[in-house]
């Protein structure tokens, strides 16, 4: 098909990476913003705008909240098929209680999962979550939507997308394409160092663009690398479920095995046991954490087969100390408070597997590094928005004598995915800070509607930038670009302000009390307005000095 | 954009992709399954062989998704990644079959 390695490299780099390219921009960009993405829900639910809580005390906090806790009406709903006769009305057997926690969270999230009788699968359940202040025990409304950390961060590794789990699969693909486009672009430049220093602004748009592109590429290919790479690692069960198709078998043998070396029962014993002091077995695991120079704070905490003779209390530690995605768990026989069992130490894969993970998960407690996984993840996104830039800069003036739109579509999707995007971002925001807390009764659930104006907004952007790109066809810059620039700076102070009328917390206030999860957000806000103010009094000065027709005219000209 | 002298057909660009996307997969399904496996046996605990199959497993991906496109016959793209991997598929069900027996 191709003369060389190069032809055919190139030809891979240029089409593959412009059709995942616009899958990758979102994929990095929600990426880079969940980086933070506890934060940005500190922005959206003013009322969790509290310091980081340490997990509570079980005994006086957590029980009370978990046994009045019942599964979500849609759990019971999704379930209905999958059992011989009725629902009962109350779930009283309690497969799994859990609470989950890091050292960002003021709130604490909480699940619990019933065994439901009659049952096709024995193993299928129910499901109920909530959250909670960890201070009082006291519920928040349930149908707020925490943007970050279940909007944004689930976009950046599923779009959302969830028919057919294909959100995760278009992902994966991008994911190997981004590995693909890395290799293919190291093989197609041959002098990959100099292009580490070399940005021209000055020259022409297409190979300021290409500078941009090559520089951004090279700069932070090991990032790139890592973060594509890991991704994928991270969902290798989903992208290739071996072990539970084909060796599935083998996969049984194993858990057999298992349950019988970590002596944790896999099954109900069917006799009642009460529940011991969970305190004093969060005691007792920080007592040996502690006596191995670990920090101590409690991440994850679960209850399994509650009230059953055979059930056991897990408690994992929050890896806040080291990148490497670890638990330390230790499991206590719930009826008693006696140690079944500590987590071995790691082997040298698992090592190595943690590692990776926890190296794209960071759970660690460092707040440089964490703005630098920002940066990275937005150098990303410059890359491949320079190299649409690139695409549409080297074709558009062919496209135009040749009349052909394809220019003019690429450079609108570009426009869509690229400034389209955080008028997007902006709108949910801006929902948030504006539709009423408690939303009339007949509305669907206030998270919906923030999720809705969302899509709308994109909607919106994606049909102005089509019908804002018509002058690329003539071989001219869109004024799409320079108009959605300035929608960005407009709705960017917009969201600050809103959030100072809303909440009071205006940024003298949040940045005097160091308050910064809110002021942060309010600050990257804003900076991203000022960005987008220079690119559009930039863009306006250059469509203004290229009376574009005549200059067309000439070029073509000379050509 | 450098055209390639030989210019191919449309049905060629399709094939070639479907040998990239799906033949990729499938040599990779079977290599995991292989090396899953085959640690097993030699070994390793169930888990250690999943992740560290499937570590390698997405390099060569990447490595098989560009090689479908250097290497200069179609046919024998097809031949190694779709055949390759049937075959490393099939190796690993035996292999199941004899350390389950």
């Amino acid at each position: 098909m191709f003369q060389n390695l190069r032809q055919a490299m190139t030809w891979l780099h240029t089409w593959f990476g412009l059709a995942l390219g616009f899958v990758l921009m979102v994929v990095f960009f929600f990426g880079a913003l969940s980086v933070f993405d506890r934060e940005i829900d500190r922005w959206a639910i003013p009322e969790s705008r509290f310091a980081p809580q340490p997990m509570p005390s079980f005994d006086k906090v957590l029980k009370p909240v978990f046994e009045s806790m019942q599964p979500s009406k849609e759990s019971i709903e999704r379930m209905k098929d999958r059992v011989n006769g009725p629902m009962p009305e109350h779930f009283d057997v309690v497969r799994r209680w859990g609470a989950y926690t890091t050292h960002r969270d003021p709130v604490l999230g909480v699940f619990a999962s019933y065994v439901v009788p009659n049952a096709k699968n024995p193993d299928d359940g129910v499901f109920g979550s909530r959250t909670i202040d960890p201070r009082s025990g006291a519920a928040l409304p349930d149908d707020q939507l925490k943007i970050g950390s279940r909007f944004f961060y689930p976009l950046h590794y599923s779009l959302n997308f969830h028919w057919m789990d294909l959100g995760y699969w278009i992902v994966g693909f991008a994911a190997l394409m981004m590995l693909v486009a890395l290799a293919s672009g190291v093989v197609m430049h041959r002098k990959i160092f100099r292009e580490f220093f070399t940005f021209r602004p000055k020259k022409s748009t297409q190979r300021s663009a290409l500078d941009l592109h090559n520089m951004t590429g090279v700069v932070a290919l090991p990032f790139h690398f890592f973060f594509a790479f890991t991704g994928l690692v991270i969902f290798a069960g989903i992208y290739f479920p071996v072990a539970h198709t084909q060796l599935d078998p083998l996969h049984e043998l194993h858990e057999q095995v298992e349950a019988q070396e970590t002596g944790l029962p896999h099954d109900r014993a069917g006799v009642a046991a009460p529940l011991a002091s969970v305190d004093t077995m969060v005691a007792e695991a920080q007592r040996r954490w502690a006596a191995q120079g670990m920090a101590g704070d409690v991440g994850f905490l679960a209850v399994q087969h509650v009230g059953d003779a055979n059930g056991y209390v897990s408690i994992y530690r929050a890896g806040t100390d080291r990148i490497a995605l670890v638990g330390n768990g230790i499991h206590f026989k719930a009826s008693t408070g006696e140690v079944l069992r500590e987590d071995p130490p790691r082997t040298a894969v698992d090592g190595v597997n943690e590692f990776l993970t926890g190296l794209h998960l960071q759970h660690f407690r460092h707040w440089l590094l964490r703005w630098f996984y920002v940066l990275g993840g937005l150098s990303g996104c410059v890359c491949i928005a320079t190299g649409f830039l690139f695409f549409v800069e080297k074709r558009k003036k062919q496209h135009a004598k040749a009349g052909s739109q394809g220019a003019r579509v690429v450079d609108a999707l570009a426009v869509t995915t690229v400034t389209g995007m955080l008028v997007a971002a902006l709108g949910i925001l801006i929902a948030n800070r504006l539709l009423p807390q408690a939303v009339p009764a007949g509305w669907p659930p206030r998270g919906d509607l923030e999720q809705y104006a969302f899509w709308a907004a994109w909607l919106l952007a994606m049909a102005h930038a089509f019908w804002r790109s018509a002058p690329v066809a003539q071989g001219r810059l869109a004024p799409a670009w320079r108009e959605q620039c300035w929608a960005i700076a407009v709705l960017g102070v917009a969201a600050v302000l809103l959030n100072w009328l809303t909440t009071g917390d205006h940024l003298l206030k949040t940045l005097a009390a160091g308050y910064w999860p809110v002021a942060g957000v309010d600050l990257f806000i804003l900076t991203g307005a000022a960005l987008a103010v220079l690119a559009a009094r930039k863009l306006g000065r250059r469509a203004q000095a290229a009376p574009a027709p005549a200059r067309l005219a000439s070029e073509a000209a000379h050509a | 954009m450098t055209t390639a002298a030989i210019s191919p057909s449309r049905q060629h660009v399709v094939l070639r992709i479907a040998a990239a996307v799906l033949g990729g997969y499938a040599f990779c399904w079977g290599f995991i399954a292989l090396a899953m496996s085959g640690l097993f046996a030699l070994g390793m605990s169930f888990h250690d062989a999943e992740h560290l199959s499937a570590m390698l497993a997405f390099v060569l991906y990447a490595a098989a998704f560009c090689w479908a496109f250097v290497v200069r016959s179609l046919a024998r793209a097809w031949l190694v990644l779709a055949g390759g991997g049937a075959l490393m598929a099939g190796a690993a069900s035996l292999l199941q079959a004899t350390l389950i027996g």
